[in-house]
Order: structure tokens, then sequence, then C-alpha cells
């Protein structure tokens, strides 16, 4: 199995006044296959914004002639759902709520990693996918069972504490998707703050050694400089 | 020649000293004015009154006369008290019925009104020691037989006594006056220097020198308070233009070395390495010590936050015990991955107005130094209870902990005990936690975990809400 698998091509609206991070991104972004739309202000942005269709939007909060909210504030006033990823310079937690609340699906503080920029875009596009509430969640031969709250690899169960059990929901929910660090502490455990240590890594090798070690084949995989990733092994 | 610091004339008339003391003088004039005019009144009316007396006790003299010899002992009596008057104050004026003038030093009827006391006033020329006017009160008496009598006495002499009086009040006012102009002006000047020195001062630090400071004059007035203030306010200043030198030199330090670690890297693979496995490591090790320049920037900007918050936005009433929890939970995998037991004694149902992310954190820090400190086969504890002081959030461990002389030192940002920058860490750990403490109104104490241990005394870190 390839990993291109995974890779959605996306149309991708990106709303940034800084030229330099912004051809940044452009680049990065088109390097992972998808295609890319740049407003380098509010106006052309939200112009954008309206006449087009988008998988994703990313909007800088702080521009030049319209800012980023009442951009999402206006384009969600005309209906449309599509997601955004809002980019901020504010990174205190009522920021944060004042971007969610104006309409925003996910925050990411400035300066961030290019990985987790990706992740968190790619984690958008699947969040929208399913609008039905889950009961099993199935990546190769790991299943999870969300009403019995019960995990087995290839039938075999697997006993997972509480929290291991959702940071396993998580990455299965975003299977084959690369997911930060950042991304699971926010979800996982839902504290926004930055771990001085390895602490993932712990979590995760515990995981690990529950779901992966008396099997073949690891599902839980570690991108290099961005995360991880649950997948079958290329 | 005038002194370099005479202040100019229109300067001093501005001074709110000068003011002041022209306003103190307004009021003085207007009371010395009212006062003396009492007393020029009060005087005037009692020599009028004593002219009165006088009159009116000739005026008995005269009816005793005329009592005892009639009509032309009164006319004697009259015409040689007229004579014997040398000092030409007395007026006499005896007339019959008809009206023709029988005796007296009055030529004729002065024709004015007489006023209900029979008091008459008028006005005559006299010749005295020379020729002089002069304002006359007399008292006006119809005999039985119908003839007319008027006795009274000049005013001459009080009005001499009233002038004499207003003259005395206008220099008086006039001397006021001047005094009062003098001394606002010569307490004016004084102040002025003062005030100028301040401004002298200010402006010197303001042109960058720092450690000038005002002059004390020990009298303990307003102003030297107002110049301990001010000189108190500069040392606070100073401490603070201090302490932000320090962090940009340590910011500078922190991310300089980092950063020149990640150029000369680059720099030596690109100039001899052409393997790509190689050029790919290198490139992710860059990105590792990216990733560490950024989370220290992070926890940098975080510290100013909790520092720069305004009251309590984004607080809410929470337990304790559910933070406490999670930590312990976060934690406890790396406790044990070293060796070290991690324990909790959560009190549930306590309650802390906090925001609950920046908590988090400050606790993460703790338990993250906690861990990182404790060696293996030790213990670190978080626990969670009210006492007398209020709601107690510790993390306690067994390591080496921290002399007490180091206690308050560690909580500057990028202070580092060890002091050779090597184990993992940005230093700016406990410096989060102070923030967060200070904004919550919490304290912070750092104390030995276990005192009675003399090698590995522990240290116990513990956030009191009250």
């Amino acid at each position: 199995m390839s990993e291109a698998e995974y890779q959605i091509p996306m149309r991708i609206l990106l709303i940034e006044d800084d030229q330099e991070a912004a051809s940044y991104m452009v680049k990065g972004l088109k390097e992972a296959g998808h295609t890319i739309d740049h407003a380098a202000n509010g106006t052309d942005g939200l112009f954008l914004a309206t006449s087009e269709r988008y998988d994703v939007m990313v909007v800088d909060r702080m521009l030049p002639g319209l800012d980023g909210l009442s951009i999402i504030q206006a384009i969600r006033a005309a209906g449309n759902s599509t997601p955004v990823l809002v980019l901020s310079a504010l990174g205190k937690v009522d920021d944060r709520v004042k971007g969610l609340n104006a309409g925003g699906d996910d925050y990411l503080v400035k300066p961030y990693a290019f990985a987790e920029l990706m992740a968190r875009i790619e984690a958008l596009t699947r969040r929208t996918g399913g609008t039905t509430p889950e009961t099993r969640l199935k990546v190769e031969d790991l299943e999870m069972d969300l009403l019995a709250r019960t995990v087995t690899r290839a039938g075999r169960p697997i006993d997972l504490q509480p929290r291991e059990f959702r940071l396993l929901e998580y990455l299965m929910r975003h299977g084959g998707q690369v997911v930060t660090r950042t991304m699971l502490l926010e979800n996982v455990w839902e504290y926004h703050f930055d771990p001085q240590t390895n602490l993932i890594d712990v979590h995760i090798s515990r995981l690990r050694q529950k779901v992966d070690k008396e099997f073949d084949q690891p599902l839980i995989h570690t991108v290099r400089g961005a995360g991880y990733s649950l997948r079958a092994s290329r | 020649m005038r002194p370099a610091s005479f202040p100019a004339l229109p300067n001093l008339l501005r001074t709110t000293t000068f003011r002041l003391a022209l306003s103190y003088l307004g009021i003085f004039t207007v009371s010395a004015v009212a006062l003396l005019g009492l007393v020029s009144w009060s005087t005037s009316m009692f020599i009028e009154w004593q002219i009165q007396e006088t009159v009116e006790a000739e005026a008995v003299g005269l009816s005793e006369q005329y009592r005892e010899r009639g009509i032309v002992g009164l006319a004697d009596v009259v015409a040689e008290r007229s004579r014997a008057d040398t000092e030409r104050r007395a007026v006499y004026l005896l007339m019959n019925p008809e009206g023709e003038r029988i005796s007296g030093n009055l030529f004729g009827w002065p024709g004015e009104q007489v006023d209900v006391g029979g008091w008459i006033r008028f006005g005559i020329e006299r010749l005295g020691e020379g020729r002089f006017a002069t304002e006359v009160m007399a008292r006006y008496y119809e005999l039985p037989d119908g003839h007319r009598l008027l006795v009274g006495r000049s005013l001459h002499d009080a009005r001499r006594v009233k002038s004499a009086i207003n003259r005395a009040l206008a220099w008086g006012l006039a001397l006021t006056i001047l005094l009062g102009i003098m001394g606002g002006y010569f307490t004016s000047r004084h102040l002025l220097q003062r005030v100028d020195n301040m401004s002298r001062t200010a402006r010197r630090i303001v042109s960058g020198d720092m450690a000038s400071r005002m002059t004390v004059s020990g009298t303990g007035d307003e102003f030297d308070s107002l110049a301990q203030s001010f000189n108190e306010m500069m040392d606070q200043l100073e401490r603070l233009v201090d302490s932000i030198r320090t962090v940009t030199d340590n910011v500078a330090h922190d991310l300089r070395t980092p950063l020149n670690r990640l150029r000369s890297r680059i720099d030596v693979v690109l100039l001899s390495e052409s393997d790509p496995e190689i050029l790919r490591r290198t490139l992710e090790e860059t990105l590792a010590e990216a990733d560490n320049l950024l989370a220290t920037f992070n926890a940098l900007l975080t510290i100013s936050q909790a520092e720069s918050a305004q009251g309590a936005q984004g607080f809410e009433t929470l337990d304790p015990a559910r933070l406490a929890e999670d930590v312990a939970e976060l934690y406890e995998p790396l406790a044990e991955d070293k060796g070290i037991m991690l324990t909790s004694r959560i009190e549930t149902g306590l309650t802390v107005f906090a925001d609950r992310h920046l908590l988090f954190q400050a606790l993460a820090n703790l338990a993250d130094n906690a861990v990182k400190y404790t060696p293996a086969g030790g213990t670190v504890t978080v626990t969670v209870a009210q006492s007398a002081k209020g709601v107690e959030i510790a993390v306690a461990d067994s390591g080496s902990g921290i002399a007490p002389e180091f206690r308050s030192k560690v909580l500057d940002r990028f202070v580092r005990l060890d002091g050779t920058r090597s184990t993992p860490g940005n230093g700016l750990g406990l410096s989060l936690v102070s923030a967060v403490a200070r904004l919550h109104g919490a304290s912070l104490s750092l104390d030995s975990a276990h005192p009675e241990d003399e090698f590995q005394p522990g240290l116990r870190v513990t956030l009191t809400f009250p």
C-alpha cells in the first residue's frame, strides 16, 4: 500500500499577507500535491472565498483590508461551511475561543512548524467527512467499538486504560493522516500547553506496547519532525 | 549680577506659590480693611458720643443758670462761655421767640433741619488759628418762655482722629501688600529653585543618566517626600531595566547558541557532504533544534502573556483535583520509565478561580522538573489539599533540592542552577510558574520536601490559592 493513497489532493485557499510565509506555504502545500490560491489581503480573500469552491481555507487573523475573523463570519453567514484553519500570532486561550466562535474550525498560533500546519489541514478535511456518529472504527485489522469501549486486533482483545483508549481513538479517526503531538495534547488531554519533554512519545510507546508489540505489522508510525500516523506499514 | 538660578519675573508670576501668596494677600487685605474700617467707625462713633455727652452736660449747666437767673442770666453765661472758648470748639446761640439773636458766638440760625432727638449738624467757617471750616454737632432747646437755645461742639477733633486712623490704615495696607508681594516672591523663588532642581534632575535622567537622583534636603517637607518617592520610583525602574537587560542578554545567549549550532551544522554539511542520507539526517536534526527554539519562544510568550494579562480574563471556577489528576496521569509513564514512583494525594471538591490552561501548564512544568531532577528509585508526589491558608496544590520530589539561598533566584527567567545549560530545558519552567501564580493571586513557595534527609532533601513547590 502506498502513502499516496492517503494524500487526497485538495483545493486550498490561503489568505495571508506575509509574502514570505505565504510563498513558503504555497510551495510546501503544492509539493504535497494540493492546489493553492493565495490572497494577500482581506478583500481579495473574501472575494475568492465566496466565488470559488475550496476544500479548506487557511486564514490569517490580522490582514490588511478586512480582518480574518470578519471574513470567516461573512462566509459563514452566507452558508458556506468550508473548514477554516485560523492562523494567528495571538495565542491566549480567549483569542483562541474568539477565533473558534467566529466560525473557525481550528486555530494555529504562530510560529508553527509546517508539519503542524499540514497535519491540521488534513485533519480538517477528514473532520467534515463523516457527519453521522460512528460506532465502530477500523484501520487494517485493528478495530474499535466505541459503544462497548473495546479494542481488538486480528480478533484478539487489547486492554486499554481510558486515556489510552481516547488516544487510540483519535489516531484511528485520523487514520492515514499525520497527527502532531500538539494536536494530541489539545484533543486527547484537552489542554493547550507546551510540554517540555517528550511526554506524548512516552504515552505513544505505551500504546505501541499494547497495539503493535505482538504483531508483525506495526500500525503506529513515527513521522519524523511531525508526529505520528496510524496506518498500515509500507 | 543676577545669579544664574534667579528665576525671571514672568516665570515667577506663573508659579503656583506666587499665585497662592497673592490670593492670601488679597484675603488678608480685605480682612485688614474690614478690621481697620470697624476700628475707624467705632472710634468716630465714640468721639461723637463723647461730644453729645459734653453738650448735654453743658446744657444742664445752662438750664440751671436759666432757672436761677432767668433769660438775662442765661444770656450772660452764654456770652461769657463764648468768650472763654479760646480753642473755638464750642458753639452757642440764644435767640428770642422772634428768632433774633440775643447772645452767643454764632451769628444766626444755621437753617438746618432739626432731627427727632433735637440734634442738628451743620457746617460753619471759623476764625481760630487761621480760618477753618468745620462741622458742628449741636443740641437745640426751646425754653418755656419761647426763647431758643443752641449748644454745640465742633467735630473738628473727631475728624482729625478719623483721618489719622485712615492714614494709618492706608499706610498699613500699603505695607501689608508690599510685604506680601515680597514674601510671595521670596518663597516662590525658593520653591521654584527646588522645583527647577527637580526638573533638571528629571531631564538628566531622560538624557540617559539613570543613576541621577533628586536631592533630599532632610527637612522632611513635601518636597522631600516627593523627591523620596521619585527616587524610589527610579530605583524600581532601574531594577526593572536591569532585569529586562538581563533577560535580553539571556534571550540573546539562549537563542544565539542553538542558532549558531544550527548554522555551523548546515555550513559544515554543505561544504563536505554529498551523501544524501547524511544530508537528510542533518536536516532532521536541524529541524529538531529549530523546534526547540520555537518551544523556548513559546515559553517566553506564555510568560509575558501571563505577566501582562489584565484581570481574570478566561478564568473559571474549577476543581484543582481534575487538573492535578491529569498532570499526574500525563507524567506517570515518564516517571515510570525513569524508575520513579509518581503518586498523588488529591482532595476533591475544592475550588479555585483560575485559567485552566495556564494553571495546567504551571503544574506540568512542576511535574516535569520533579521528574527531571529526581534520580531513579525516587518519588514524586502531587498533592491537592485545603489548609488554613487556602487551597494548596503542591508537587514534591526526592531529588537533591534547591539550597534556600537559591530558591528565589530560580524563579528568574533563564536561571539554571547547574550553570552549564547542558541538561535539557530552557530555564523558563519556574519563571512561568511564578508568573502564573502572580496572575492568579496565588502565593508560590519552595521548600524542602524531606528536610530530614541531608543528601536528598527534595523540593516541594506549593501554589497556595487564598
